[in-house]
């Protein structure tokens, strides 16, 4: 067993590893990060995650749920740190799995993977606690300068097969049920049940018992979980799925191809300001064009933006957290961007539901477009020219939805109290 | 984290139709359970009598919550029923019981309280937020039986009855306090554990646990007395939750040894108190952690936070036992142990000091350094522990994050004593020390305390005392001089390392050189940006940029980084001096070399690369682009993936070398420039730098590009129609109040969106979802602290109050840290028009920004 793999087995435990090997995981997650372009490129089958926010024990659930790394491939859209009691252990953790497992591992940065917010909001304090100096929170700091801004997801499938790693719940049956090849959003519990399916539109239309329109009557509003979240009224339509784009908080207005991220030196604070702070800070709004953020930094832009960006970098959606959804995700604006959150329970008492997002592989393998790190041709790398306004289709979408830990997996708090004091 | 209280039985509760008239009609509004409390409410912060049924089908669902809130308002038709009229919606409503017995409990409730309206003032509202007349009837009268290993089961089912309403839960209080409970429970621990029942220990866990968490002051001082906290944290020792698992929380608490007395305290009462709050900080951190709840927790800190008030107050007001602690680092002392506690000791008052008010905590300070503290860091700095080292440089940061000129006043003072100052000892320190946290810290300190600014700063926002002021301008002065001779002497040893690179080939270096190097970069391009003139000799006699140029051949590519992250730093400060240093030293040359290495790759430093770049174009840096584009046209002819370098050679090409267009745009704007360059010029002043020599005013006379290429961008912004005629800074005042406008307006929007769907997309609504926070007496400022992190939603202007500084890796953000959003969002809007359609335009909207913020490079270091 590696130091490394120990170092694992001692963070699923919520034990915190000492300093020197903190110190050594930075270092080797730095070497790794610096080669990763502003945007990762990450090819389907992937299984993103919103924000974790240091609640390490649904982390684990999470992992129970959505599958073990590296069985699984991860994409996490930051914020790993602040407001829950193991920001140090989860991050650890995480940063642990992108050393050991690099390809099937992505992390890009949140607004809370900053030096200014998380002496605010926890990760600071919990650091100095822990290790009675800053020197942790310090390495960690300086990894997340390093963390990319975004991701792009390539070779999503168009149609939903059947869950492919079983869960630990028996009642898998249920999801073997009959298939249906224009399922395009299928909504499945913590223990693989299916709660909802959608159909794609087309077929939508034909079929009176729509199920998004039950969702959509008030009297289901606190229903399951999942169902109050149906953004997509009018689902998408087309055959060829575009790539998805995946940030902690949204668009910028300076930003206005996928390819001007890389035009950004990421190493450094999140500034208050300007296209890195934006991608970190902005959330979509049921406005028009651009709007002013009641956080102070970022922006809200409206549906026009979005489906404006999508069209013109060939995106079928955008993947976002950064907003708490007491449903675990929703979608917005014909499903041209949504958001994932996965903190349930928020603050342990938001009372919320989490849910990840599965993008499965496409069978073909063709449609991927090669934009892969290292290509030099960027901006014309497979993009398609037409001239017309369709959105590319969106890839078919799993949502898993679950809830918090059960209480008594959470262990005792690692939190060692000082052998000794003067006051 | 609030624990999860079992919900009682469904049975307790009365079950009930809920109906509601439509149209004449009683429409089914589903089948429940009825209760009728009081309950606590975020916005009146005050316990309201409600009725509400809880769906029997989906218990998460409320079918029904009304307020009793008139004389009148409910009335009981027959023995299973009740109606009344929402007052709200002017709906009629009606529950109707299963059983009479239930309808009669809830009626009982509802007339008490609908009494209360007709006797207390006529049954307005007002009456709710008076609750003295109902807490006088209405608190629990509490009893339960005397405690033996018997009844423990019944007693627990009393308690957790009493712990779900907020009346009963005071009742609790009251009586576990004037009964002193505890005290009559805790024998039952050992008594059980001698008979090895672990059923009733796990009772007594949970009885504990719940008066705990009743959030009363008095119960958590008792607890931690002399004579019963080793029996309550035994009690805690058996979890339920987890049952095969048993804390020793006795054993760690009770080991001798653990206090530590450096100099003797002789007050009782204050080490009494030093006792209390470790003990509260280990049911914090330790046995409550798991199950802590707001209001606990900042009732715990509440009474931590008063009792460390008194122990420092104690300390500084205490002048024997000062002479005595900073004695120990006299010639007397032999005994090295106690001279490292005495530091650590230090140390901890120091970190305690940090979260008292600020008078409090300039007057500890100021007792410490009138003692001797500074050479007490000087000592602690040198010293072979790491440990002691740390808390030299912990007590350092402490100060100069309340105020540096405390030090600085202190280091003058050295200075005048021909005393070797500290800033040296920080030198020394930080080109041998081994330890990376102390390392940062110490770079960190280096720079606070030369920063020539930071106490302007410091005097706007804190002190705008008259007295303080004058005295301040004093210090500038000193502050000046201080500076201007760090570069005679001191500068040089700081760098040294970078200028022995000279003649340098092989650039591989040891982990610790590496950050060394960076923090010799960070620490160079802080002052680069701070200290204007005094930095740029030095910079250039040094030749600090070649040596630093030659760290972009490095292996490791996080130097590389850093090394670029200089240049970036140089061009951002758009100063044709440096401009010429670099052309002049083919200092682009490895630059570009950098990149064209990474072109292939994706990643990190190619980026970086690129954007250096990018902003050259985007800042219109002509010097910069001609000499570029004669002497490196091949190589940039090459790197098409992105048209940065295709634009330069075009533009090259279009002007002939630019000549006639500089030429031209140099007279163009002559007329419209005077007001600006005087204005640029007062903004130096303000820098601090009041001694321009010849060589410097001249500079400053002749060189206009900077100016130039403002005007320029700023032109072409605005299509190139008018000429620029009003000075930059002028515009956002108009625009900012239109914009608080737009501001609230949205806001208000937001918050009705979350309301209206629940899922709303900024869920603004949340804050008043959760629970009240800040205990009564809880002082402000932890109260404060805490309620930001409730906040659901991250403001980034939250961080203007935080007082921690950026820490070192930060070097020189792109972009400004302007700490008024509002003024940027005004920029924005300005051009916001355009920007969807014609995203170009942004472009040059960004180069703007930047530039302001490479103008006013010093608040960078803001908030």
């Amino acid at each position: 067993m590696s130091d490394l793999d120990k170092a694992i087995a001692q963070l699923r435990a919520c034990r915190p590893i000492p300093e020197a090997q903190v110190r050594e995981l930075c270092h080797k997650a730095r070497e790794l990060l610096i080669e990763e372009g502003n945007v990762v490129t990450v090819k389907a089958p992937v299984t993103i995650c919103g924000d974790i926010h240091g609640q390490f024990h649904d982390l684990m659930e999470l992992f129970r749920v959505g599958g073990d790394v590296p069985d699984t491939n991860y994409l996490f859209m930051g914020d790993f740190v602040d407001r829950g009691f193991y920001s140090l252990e989860s991050f650890l953790l995480l940063l642990c799995l992108k050393v050991r497992y690099p390809d099937r591992m992505t992390l890009i940065r949140g607004n809370h993977e900053s030096r200014q917010i998380t002496t605010v909001y926890g990760f600071y304090d919990e650091c100095l606690r822990k290790y009675g100096s800053a020197n942790v929170w310090r390495y960690c700091c300086e990894v997340f300068d390093y963390l990319a801004l975004g991701a792009i997801v390539l070779g999503a499938t168009t149609q939903l097969e059947p869950s492919r790693q079983p869960v630990t719940a028996p009642s898998r049956s249920s999801t073997q049920e009959y298939l249906d090849p224009d399922v395009e959003i299928e909504v499945l519990d913590s223990g693989g049940s299916i709660i909802q399916r959608f159909p794609r539109a087309n077929k939508r239309a034909a079929r009176a018992n729509s199920p998004s329109k039950d969702s959509s009557s008030p009297s289901s509003k606190t229903g399951p979980p999942g169902t109050s979240a149906s953004g997509w009224t009018r689902g998408t339509t087309g055959s060829t799925s575009g790539a998805v784009l995946c940030v902690h908080g949204g668009l910028s207005p300076l930003i206005d191809t996928v390819d001007k991220i890389r035009l950004l030196d990421r190493k450094q604070e999140v500034p208050h300001e300007g296209a890195m702070c934006d991608l970190l800070w902005s959330d979509p709004d049921e406005i028009d064009g651009w709007g002013l953020s009641p956080r102070g930094a970022g922006f809200l832009f409206g549906a026009d933006i979005v489906k404006q960006f999508n069209h013109k970098n060939d995106l079928s959606m955008i993947a976002r957290a950064h907003q708490l959804v007491m449903e675990g995700f929703k979608e917005m604006f014909d499903s041209s961007i949504v958001t994932v959150w996965s903190a349930p329970n928020y603050c342990y008492r938001c009372g919320n539901v989490a849910a990840i997002l599965e993008l499965a592989e496409d069978g073909m393998g063709e449609s991927a477009h090669s934009r892969s790190n290292g290509e030099v041709n960027r901006s014309n790398g497979g993009f398609k020219k037409e001239n017309d306004r369709t959105l590319l289709a969106g890839p078919a979408r799993r949502y898993r939805v679950f809830q918090a830990a059960p209480q008594d997996s959470r262990g005792m708090p690692a939190k060692k109290p000082s052998s000794f004091y003067f006051l | 984290m609030a624990q999860a209280v079992p919900d009682p039985p469904p049975s307790n509760k009365k079950r009930v139709k809920v109906y509601e008239l439509r149209n004449s009609d009683w429409f089914d509004r589903g089948t429940g359970f009825c209760t009728a409390e009081f309950t606590y409410d975020e916005v009146s912060r005050s316990d309201i009598p409600r009725v509400s049924v809880q769906s029997e089908e989906h218990p998460e669902r409320i079918l029904l919550e009304t307020r009793i809130s008139k004389e009148d308002l409910f009335q009981k038709q027959q023995d299973t029923l009740i109606v009344w009229t929402e007052p709200t919606t002017n709906v009629d409503m009606a529950l109707s019981f299963q059983e009479a017995e239930g309808c009669a409990a809830v009626w009982k409730f509802v007339s008490l309280i609908q009494q209360r309206f007709v006797t207390v003032n006529g049954g307005s509202d007002d009456a709710l937020d008076d609750d003295m007349p109902l807490d006088h009837v209405y608190v629990h009268q509490v009893q339960l039986p005397a405690p033996s290993l018997g009844n423990l089961g019944e007693i627990l089912d009393s308690v957790k009855h009493c712990n779900n309403t907020n009346s009963g839960r005071d009742g609790l209080a009251k009586f576990v306090h004037t009964e002193d409970y505890i005290k009559q429970l805790l024998p039952l621990v050992e008594m059980a554990e001698d008979m090895e029942d672990l059923g009733s220990l796990h009772k007594l866990c949970l009885i504990m646990k719940i008066f705990l968490l009743l959030n009363d002051n008095s119960i958590m001082e008792m607890v931690v007395r002399d004579d019963m906290i080793l029996g309550s944290v035994g009690a805690l020792e058996y979890d339920p939750d987890f049952p095969s698992h048993k804390a020793n929380h006795r054993q760690w608490l009770s080991k001798e040894g653990r206090f530590k007395e450096v100099v003797r305290i002789e007050d009782d009462e204050i080490r009494r108190k030093i006792h209390t709050v470790y003990r509260l900080q280990y049911l914090k951190d330790v046995v409550l952690a798991r199950i802590l709840d707001d209001p606990t927790f900042s009732c715990l800190n509440g009474i931590i936070y008063f009792q460390q008030i008194e122990i420092v107050q104690h300390i500084q007001q205490n002048p024997a036992f000062l002479k005595e602690l900073f004695g120990i680092f006299g010639p007397e002392e032999t005994n090295q142990e106690r001279r490292k506690e005495a530091v650590l000791f230090i140390q901890q008052c120091c970190a305690i000091a940090k979260s008292l008010q600020p008078p409090g905590r300039n007057a500890l300070y100021n007792n410490f350094l009138a003692q001797g503290l500074l050479s007490v860091i000087t000592f602690a700095l040198r010293h072979s522990d790491v440990a002691v080292r740390v808390g030299a440089t912990d007590i350092l940061v402490s100060m100069i994050d309340h105020d540096p000129s405390l030090i600085r006043q202190t280091i003058f003072r050295q200075i005048n004593e021909k005393q070797t100052p500290l800033t040296d000892s920080l030198i020394d320190l930080l080109l041998v020390e081994a330890d990376l946290g102390v390392k940062a810290q110490i770079a960190d300190a280096i720079k606070v305390l030369l920063d020539p600014g930071q106490q302007n700063s410091a005097l706007d926002q804190s002190k705008v005392s008259g007295e303080f002021g004058s005295r301040n301008r004093g210090i500038d002065a000193k502050q000046d001089g201080f500076v201007r001779d760090f570069y005679d002497d001191s500068a040089k040893k700081l760098f040294k390392p970078l200028v022995d690179l000279k003649d340098r080939e092989d650039m591989t270096f040891s982990v610790h050189q590496v950050s060394l190097f960076i923090y010799l970069i960070e620490i160079l391009c802080f002052f680069v940006r701070q200290h204007t003139h005094h930095s740029k000799y030095f910079v250039l006699s040094e030749k600090l940029s070649h040596r630093i140029a030659q760290l972009l051949a490095s292996p490791e590519k996080y130097l590389k980084l850093t090394a670029l992250k200089f240049f970036r730093n140089l061009i951002g400060l758009q100063d044709e001096f440096y401009n010429q240093q670099m052309t002049q030293g083919k200092l682009f040359e490895p630059i570009l070399n950098l990149l064209t290495e990474t072109s292939n790759r994706d990643n990190l430093l190619n980026s970086a690369c690129l954007e250096f770049f990018e902003f050259i174009s985007g800042h219109n840096i002509k010097n910069v682009m001609i000499h570029l584009v004669e002497n490196y046209r091949e190589k940039m002819k090459e790197i098409t993936y992105v048209d940065i370098f295709q634009n330069f050679i075009t533009k090259y090409d279009d002007s002939a070398g630019f000549d006639a267009s500089m030429e031209a745009s140099f007279l163009e704007t002559e007329g419209s420039e005077t007001p600006k360059r005087s204005e640029t010029g007062s903004r130096r002043w303000d820098n601090g730098i009041k001694d321009l020599d010849a060589t410097e005013e001249e500079y400053f006379n002749t060189s206009d590009d900077e100016e130039d290429s403002i005007t320029k961008s700023t032109r072409s912004s605005v299509n190139g129609a008018s000429p620029l005629t009003k000075p930059l800074v002028d515009y956002p005042s108009d625009e900012e109040t239109e914009n608080i406008e737009i501001d609230a307006k949205t806001e208000a929007k937001d918050a009705k969106g979350a309301k209206s769907n629940g899922v709303g997309p900024q869920d603004l609504g949340i804050d008043h979802d959760l629970p009240a926070i800040g205990g009564p007496g809880a002082p402000e400022r932890l109260s404060e602290k805490r309620r930001r992190e409730e906040d659901e939603e991250d403001e980034i202007g939250k961080l203007s109050q935080s007082k921690r500084r950026n820490s070192s890796s930060s070097v020189g953000s792109n972009t400004s840290n302007t700490s008024n959003p509002l003024r940027r969002k005004g920029n924005f809007s300005k051009h916001g028009g355009v920007a969807g359609s014609k995203p170009n335009k942004i472009a040059i909207t960004l180069s703007t920004a930047i530039k302001t913020g490479g103008d006013n490079g010093s608040e960078d270091r803001g908030s």
